[in-house]
């Protein structure tokens, strides 16, 4: 019987990609909102304005490419598989797009209804997509750190969902409710506990796999995603409409802020270890940011034993939301999205070959020159709105500098999307010429 | 017996380990054992594995380093 290698455990090419060729439209969107409104965006985080900026960031650009490296991460480096990908995908990347609309038009039309609408669309797509990820997780025989932060960073996502969705239905339905407390424990378990978390988990296993780095020490990874966990859980629960403990809310917010940094540290470190001292966009992407956690969670920790200063001054929110989303979060994305996408494609065009065919390198898929001038562009948008804190007319260039970098992302994912349909355009010549004249070379499994 | 043949994936960039281990399988002969050494579970090369008559056990080193031994299965 011939060989031929079996790649079940991979769903369809088209299953993630469809999530990482979206992201970037979002991104361009925060970008142009940005551009319309100027400097009224920095006025308050309270505005639709931030809001919706935050939620296109977070939701259209983050979540949204998170979860499609997720479908596919689950099954190809933690072996554990997701029940109907297809179905799943359909409805979670419904949930991700529509959902972010309708968050769009809430925040900026202030109406009720789009919030009505939103909060069952999302909370059961959403919801669906965290349930069924986080029972594959489980069933799931691969043990270590990466499984348990990713245990974790899923239960960070539906704890997010849950006070999302409670925020949207007192906008929806006038509720009264202490908004201010709960949003800012859903921005917490959002970017930590969920965002930050996956980060972590992925970060265990790609940054030695691809940068070539030792692996992050036991002492760490068998520490950090609990620990993180459980400061972040007695974090929220001084937000109680309790008697607030003031002071153990500031000592348990720094502490989890500093547990930040030491993951920032570690990896840095580590990739200053690694055996092949190439500097490529992943590399440079990621030492962004880490960079910028480091100086995130410094500000985190400002704000708290300085709570006054941040209320009034409307630049600090801003310039934390910046340094966040447009630091690390989209930085970190962009350029694991350069690694995910190539191997993706050269995982796939194996299924294609057959023995003898030799399949393109995964260098062919994106040019890196491209990837090193996207890398320029973000980080001209990352200086220019950081600059527009004290400089408000900065955030018009910056807002550009963000298009075009969101722009560039989708180009060079288009780029890879294209390739991966010219090379298996290609194999599948080459294999029915090979038909007609068969290979002299008996079946293998080796492609060379 | 011969010696024990190796493919050491840790320094190298993915998707090479893989590459490098299926050419390495093709000229195994009947009976001996192919190490890999990597730093990570290898969750597609397993699957490529079990499908293709296989059998691998893994055991990671306290230095993070995770040996693969391979095998043809006995049919």
């Amino acid at each position: 019987m011939q060989p031929g290698l079996s790649f079940e455990q991979a769903p369809p090419i088209s299953v993630p990609f469809r999530f990482f060729l979206t992201a970037p439209l979002f991104g361009m969107a925060a970008g142009l909102l940005l551009l319309w409104q100027g400097p009224a965006a920095l006025a308050s985080r309270w505005t639709g304005v931030a809001l919706a900026l935050t939620h296109l960031i977070a939701v259209g650009f983050m979540l949204q490419a998170m979860c499609g490296a997720m479908m596919q991460m689950l099954p190809v480096a933690a072996g554990a598989n997701i029940w109907q990908p297809q179905r799943v995908t359909h409805l979670t990347h419904a949930g991700l797009t529509i959902g972010t609309l309708l968050l769009l038009a809430g925040f900026l039309s202030e109406q009720a209804l789009f919030f009505r609408i939103a909060v069952p669309f999302m909370t059961v797509s959403l919801g669906a997509f965290a349930l069924i990820v986080l029972v594959a997780l489980f069933r799931t025989p691969a043990k270590g750190p990466t499984i348990i932060a990713l245990r974790i960073a899923v239960f960070g996502l539906i704890v997010t969902i849950s006070l999302g969705a409670t925020l949207a239905s007192a906008f929806g339905w006038q509720l009264a409710l202490p908004l201010t407390e709960i949003t800012h424990v859903h921005a917490a378990w959002g970017l930590g506990g969920w965002s930050l978390l996956l980060v972590a988990g992925v970060g265990y296993l790609v940054v030695p796999m691809f940068q070539l780095t030792p692996p992050y020490p036991q002492w760490f990874t068998r520490s950090f995603s609990v620990a993180l966990f459980f400061l972040l859980a007695a974090w929220s629960i001084t937000w109680l409409p309790l008697q607030r403990p003031d002071a153990l809310q500031v000592a348990l917010g720094s502490a989890a802020a500093l547990l930040a940094v030491v993951f920032a540290v570690v990896t840095l470190r580590l990739q200053m270890q690694r055996r092949r001292k190439v500097t490529e966009p992943t590399l440079l992407f990621w030492r962004l940011a880490m960079a910028c956690l480091v100086a995130a969670a410094a500000g985190v920790i400002l704000q708290q034993l300085k709570p006054g200063e941040g209320e009034d001054y409307a630049g600090t929110p801003f310039l934390l939301g910046v340094l966040l989303m447009v630091g690390v979060f989209m930085p970190v994305i962009s350029g694991m999205l350069y690694k995910i996408m190539p191997f993706l494609n050269w995982l796939h065009l194996q299924k294609i070959g057959k023995p003898g065919l030799v399949v393109p390198n995964m260098r062919q898929m994106i040019p890196e020159a491209r990837m090193m001038m996207q890398f320029r562009l973000h980080l001209a948008a990352l200086a220019l709105l950081l600059a527009a804190v004290p400089l408000p007319l900065l955030v018009y260039p910056g807002a550009l500098a963000l298009i075009a970098s969101c722009a560039w992302l989708e180009w060079n994912l288009v780029e890879a999307t294209r390739n991966y349909a010219r090379f298996s355009r290609e194999l599948e010549e080459r294999l029915a010429q090979e038909q007609v004249e068969p290979s002299p070379r008996p079946p293998s499994l080796g492609r060379g | 017996m011969g010696e024990e043949r190796i493919v050491d994936g840790r320094g190298l960039m993915p998707p090479e380990p893989m590459e490098l281990t299926l050419t390495a399988l093709d000229t195994l002969p009947e009976g001996e054992e192919l190490l890999l050494l990597l730093y990570v579970e290898p969750h597609p090369l397993y699957a490529i594995l079990e499908k293709n008559g296989y059998a691998h056990r893994s055991q990671s080193r306290p230095d993070g380093t995770v040996e693969i031994r391979i095998k043809k299965r006995e049919s």
